[in-house]
C-alpha cells in the first residue's frame, strides 16, 4: 500500500504565545516546535497499515526550513521517505495549503491520504476536506476507527453526540483524531535511521492567498476572582455583587 | 584521555597563565547534533510523561519493569555507544544535556542509567580492545546488559587506592581468580555487566611484586558472583545500590580492561569522564522543581500581596537562576573541552561536579523554602528530589576530597615551575599523581599572561574582575607553596580557599565566554538578561575570591583544628549552661 501522510509542523503545546511587535503575527523566535500531535496519529496508522499489507509511507510537509525537525520526528516513527514543499512563510489560507498539497499528490499514486483531523496552531481543519475537493477523492474526516480490506473503507468517524460510520473506497483521505491508535515513540534507531533519509526538497506551488489576516489580538485580561466570604451571613454581598458589579442577576 | 602534555586552562590558571584560546568562543553543538538530541529528548519526554511515575517508583523504590524495557527497547542505554558498536553515539556535550534532561524528569532512571553509561561501561569505551567492544557493547546499548562500576569497598571509599579485593592469576588455566567484597554499587541488583577494580601481584622490572590495581571484566553469570540485599536509601530509591561478592571467581585473562597494574587510571579517568553526567543531572532537578516553585510564588498571596513581590522571595529566585545560568556555563564548556579530545579537562569537570552538586542543593532547599509547609509534604516533588540529590555531593568523589584534588592537582605544576617541593606534591593523594601530568615545559614556553581577549563592553567589567582576581589567585598559590611547602597537603582548609576561589573563576569565566558568544549570535538587546546575569555573577564571585584569599593568610584554621580535636576526643558536646543539666 503507498500511503502519504501531510504532517504540520506547529508550536509545542505548552507555549505561550507572544505576538510581534506590529500585532501581525505571532513572534516564533522563542517558540519550540513539534510534530502536530494529530498527524501522529495519522503517522502511526500508516505505519501500521504498511506493517499489515507491505508498502511505502511518504511523509509531505509545507513550511519553511525550520519544519525539517518535524519532517525527522515522523521518519524516526518509521516512515520511509519524505518531501518537503518549501516556502519562505506558512500560507495563512488553507485553501492555499490544499493547493499545493494537491499539485504534490495528485502524481504519487497514493492509495491512501492520511493527515491529523487539524493542526493545533490555526485550527483551522480545513485541509482535509478541501483536499477531497480537489483530487476528487473521498474525505473522512475525524476517524477514531478506521478498517480497510481490499480497496474497501470502513472508517468510524466522531460526530456531535454520536459515531458515524462510513464507507468508501481507496484511494481516499482520512483524516485522524485521538484514539484512533496510540503513536509509538521515535526510538533512538529511529532517530538514526531517519538522520541518513534524504528529505526531497522541492518549492511548494502557491496559489494566491485569499486570507488576510489583519492583525492578532491578545484575549482580554481576565480580572481575578473574588472571595466574598465563606458562610451564609455573605449571601447578600454576594448578591449584591452579582447583582450591580456583575450584572448577571 | 588526557595522557600527557595536554592544556588545562585551570592548572595553567594556578600558575599565572590565562589559555583563554581553549574557552573562546563558547562551544557549539553541531547542528545535526543539535536536532538529534531534540528528537531524543522528545522522545524521552513523551515516554516519561506516559510511563514514569517519579513518587511511586519513590514510594515502591523500584523501577517498573514496563519503564526498564521501554528504556532499554527505545535505545537510552545506548547513548554514548559508539554508532558502530549499536549506540547512539552522542557526543560528550550531547550526553550530559540527556542526563540533565532526565535528571530533571526523574533523578532514580537518571542514577540508574547514568551508572550505566556514565561510569558502568566508560572504562570498556576508553580502553577496551576491539574484541572487548565487539562482544559487549551491542548488549550494553540494546540494554541486554546492564553495567556496573565497582570500585568502593568496606574499607575503601575515597582512598579507593586501598582496595582489597584480589586477583590472582592462575597462568595453568588463563584465569584470574577474584576475590572480595563490593560496597554501595549503583545498579548491583541489576547489573549483568560488571566493570570490578582489583589488586594484583605484578613484577616491577626491578623484580619486585607489588600490589597494583587492574579493570576487570566480570559478567554476572560467572561461578561465585553474588549480590547483597537492596539498601534502603534517603534518596534516589528507584534506583538498585547493594553489595556484590566475589568468591574465587575465574575471570578469564582477556578480561583485563586497560594494561594490568594500571587500572587505578583507569578508574580515575572513568570518573573524571562521568562527573559531567551527574552535574548534569543535578542541575536538571533544580530546573524541575523551579517550575512549580514559580507557579507557586506568583500564585500564593500573603499580606494581600503575591510572595512573589517579597523582596527575600526575589533574592532567592534571582539567586538560584544565576548560580544555574553560571554552573551551566561551566558545564557545557567543559564537555565541549572533552570533546575537542586534546585538553586537560580533570579540573574543571570536578569543579563542575563540585558547584554544580551543591547549586542544585541550595536551589532546591530554596525552592522548598518558598513554598513553604507545602514543601515539606510529601505529595509536594521538592522534598523527593532534596532527598535525590542529597548523595551527589558524596558519591563520584565527595565534594571535599575533589576540592584538594582540584588545589593539590592545580598547584603541583606551580610547585614544579618554582622548584621548591619537588617530588613531595607528586603524590599527595594516593594516585591523584596520573591525573596531573600536565608537562611543565608547556608552561615554560609561555609567559605570564594576566589579560584575556577582548569581550563585549557590556562584559568588560566582569573580564577585568576575572583577570584581577585570577592574577591574585595565582600570587595566593605562590605564596601557600612558599610558606607551606610540602606541608600544603595537610593545610586542607587553605586547600579549600584555593580550589573555591578556582571554581569561581571558572564559573566567571565559562559565563563571559557563554555570554560573549551568544551577544556576537544575536545582538546585546537580545541578551539583556543574560548580560545582567555574568556581572551580577562576576560580581558576587569576586567578592568570594577576595574573602576566600584573605583568609588564605589570615584565619583561625589552627584553633578549628584544636578545637575539633579537643570535641572528638570528649565525644560530645560538653559545654552547660546549667550546673544540673543531663548532657545530651
Amino acid at each position: 500500500m503507498n500511503i502519504a501522510v501531510c504532517v504540520k509542523q506547529v508550536p509545542d503545546t505548552e507555549t505561550k504565545v507572544k505576538l510581534t511587535e506590529d500585532k501581525k503575527a505571532v513572534d516564533e523566535s522563542e517558540i519550540n516546535f513539534i510534530l502536530n500531535p494529530y498527524d501522529e496519529f495519522a503517522v502511526e496508522e500508516a505505519l501500521q497499515l504498511k506493517e499489515k499489507y507491505d508498502g511505502e509511507v511518504t511523509v509531505i510537509s509545507l513550511g519553511p526550513d525550520r519544519i525539517s525537525s518535524a519532517i525527522r520526528s515522523a521518519l524516526a516513527m518509521g516512515a520511509d521517505k519524505a518531501i518537503h514543499l518549501q516556502v519562505d512563510e506558512n500560507p495563512q489560507d488553507p485553501n492555499v495549503v490544499a493547493n499545493a498539497l494537491a499539485a504534490e499528490l495528485k502524481n504519487g499514486g497514493y492509495d491512501l491520504i492520511l493527515l491529523g483531523k487539524q493542526a493545533i496552531d490555526d485550527d483551522h481543519t480545513q485541509v482535509p476536506s478541501i483536499l477531497g475537493e480537489k483530487l476528487g477523492l473521498p474525505s473522512v474526516t475525524v476517524v477514531i476507527k478506521l478498517n480497510i480490506d481490499g480497496d474497501k473503507v470502513v472508517a468510524e468517524r466522531e460526530i456531535d453526540g454520536a459515531h458515524e460510520i462510513v464507507e468508501c473506497t481507496l484511494p481516499a483521505i482520512i483524516s485522524t483524531q485521538r484514539g484512533l491508535n496510540e503513536p509509538r515513540y521515535a526510538s533512538l534507531k529511529g532517530i538514526m535511521r531517519a538522520k541518513k533519509i534524504q528529505i526531497e526538497q522541492k518549492p511548494a506551488q502557491l496559489s494566491d492567498d485569499q486570507l488576510n489576516i489583519i492583525g492578532f489580538e491578545y484575549p482580554p485580561q481576565k480580572n481575578p476572582g473574588k472571595i466574598v466570604g465563606d458562610s451564609a451571613d455573605a449571601v447578600p454581598e454576594l448578591l449584591r455583587l452579582l447583582h450591580e458589579e456583575a450584572k448577571v442577576i | 584521555m588526557p595522557s600527557k602534555a595536554l592544556p588545562s586552562f585551570s592548572k595553567a590558571l594556578f600558575s599565572g597563565i590565562l589559555l583563554d584560546e581553549l574557552l573562546f568562543p563558547y562551544p557549539k553543538m553541531d547542528k545535526e547534533e543539535a536536532e538529534n538530541l531534540k528528537l531524543v529528548q522528545e522522545t524521552f519526554k513523551k515516554f516519561a510523561d506516559d510511563k514514569i511515575d517519579s513518587q511511586k517508583i519513590d514510594e515502591e523504590a523500584h523501577i517498573p519493569d514496563e519503564v526498564m524495557n521501554g528504556l532499554k527497547e527505545l535505545g537510552f542505554m545506548g547513548l554514548s555507544v559508539p554508532e558502530k558498536y549499536g549506540g547512539f553515539g552522542l557526543s560528550n556535550t550531547g550526553y550530559v544535556k540527556m542526563l540533565e534532561f532526565i535528571g530533571g524528569t526523574d533523578p532514580s532512571v537518571a542514577i540508574m542509567l547514568g551508572g550505566h553509561q556514565s561510569i558502568g561501561y566508560k572504562a570498556l569505551i576508553l580502553y577496551g580492545t576491539d574484541e572487548q567492544k565487539k562482544k559487549y557493547l551491542p548488549k550494553l546499548a540494546s540494554g541486554e546488559m546492564v553495567a556496573s562500576y565497582c570500585l568502593t569497598e568496606p574499607g575503601a571509599g575515597s582512598d579507593a587506592a586501598g582496595i582489597q579485593s584480589k586477583a590472582v592469576r592462575d597462568e595453568k588455566r588463563g584465569v584470574y581468580i577474584l576475590n572480595g567484597n563490593k560496597q554501595w554499587i549503583t545498579n548491583a541488583g541489576i547489573a549483568d555487566f560488571l566493570t570490578v577494580f582489583a589488586k594484583e601481584p605484578i613484577t616491577d622490572k626491578d623484580g619486585k611484586v607489588k600490589e597494583k590495581i587492574s579493570a576487570f571484566i566480570v559478567t554476572r553469570d560467572m561461578k561465585g558472583v553474588s549480590v547483597g540485599k537492596e539498601e534502603n536509601k534517603l534518596g534516589l530509591k528507584g534506583s538498585s545500590t547493594a553489595s556484590l561478592f566475589f568468591e574465587d571467581v575465574e575471570v578469564p585473562f582477556e578480561n583485563v580492561i586497560g594494561e594490568p597494574g594500571k587500572g587505578f587510571k583507569v578508574a580515575m579517568n572513568v570518573l573524571n569522564a562521568g562527573r559531567l553526567g551527574l552535574s548534569g543531572g543535578s542541575l536538571g532537578a533544580l530546573k524541575h522543581v523551579m517550575r512549580p516553585a514559580l507557579a507557586h510564588i506568583k500564585e500564593r498571596r500573603q499580606f494581600g500581596k503575591t510572595l512573589s513581590e517579597f523582596e527575600m522571595i526575589k533574592e532567592k529566585v534571582a539567586q538560584m537562576t544565576i548560580d544555574l545560568f553560571a554552573t551551566e556555563s561551566m558545564i557545557y564548556l567543559t564537555s565541549g573541552l572533552m570533546d575537542r579530545g586534546d585538553v586537560d579537562y580533570s579540573l574543571e569537570a570536578a569543579m563542575c561536579k563540585v558547584r554544580a552538586t551543591e547549586v542544585a542543593w541550595n536551589g532546591i532547599n530554596e525552592c522548598l523554602q518558598m513554598v513553604g509547609g507545602l514543601g515539606f509534604m510529601k505529595e509536594y516533588p521538592y522534598q523527593r528530589l532534596m532527598r535525590d540529590g542529597r548523595v551527589n555531593m558524596i558519591f563520584e568523589g565527595t565534594n571535599e576530597i575533589l576540592r584538594m584534588f582540584i588545589t593539590l592537582a592545580g598547584i603541583r605544576d606551580e610547585g614544579e615551575y618554582l622548584k621548591k617541593i619537588g617530588e613531595a606534591l607528586k603524590g599527595p593523594i594516593k594516585g591523584f599523581g596520573v591525573l596531573t601530568d600536565y608537562a611543565t615545559q608547556w608552561l615554560k614556553d609561555r609567559v605570564m599572561t594576566e589579560h584575556i581577549r577582548d569581550v563585549h563592553p557590556s562584559l568588560a567589567n566582569a573580564k577585568v574582575q576575572f583577570e584581577t582576581w585570577a592574577k591574585n589567585t595565582h600570587f595566593s598559590a605562590e605564596r601557600f607553596i612558599m610558606h607551606h611547602g610540602k606541608n600544603v597537603i595537610y593545610r586542607e582548609m587553605r586547600q579549600e580557599r584555593l580550589a573555591n576561589a578556582a571554581i569561581d573563576l571558572f564559573g566567571m569565566i565559562s559565563t563571559i565566554s557563554r555570554v560573549d558568544s551568544l551577544i556576537a549570535e544575536k545582538g546585546e538587546e537580545k541578551c539583556k538578561h543574560e548580560i545582567m546575569i555574568a556581572n551580577v555573577f562576576a560580581d558576587q564571585a569576586w567578592r568570594r575570591v577576595r574573602r576566600n584569599l584573605l583568609m588564605m593568610d589570615s584565619n583561625a584554621d589552627r584553633q578549628m583544628g584544636e578545637l575539633s580535636d579537643f570535641m572528638v576526643k570528649q565525644g560530645f558536646y560538653p559545654f552547660a549552661t546549667e550546673s544540673m543539666e543531663i548532657l545530651l
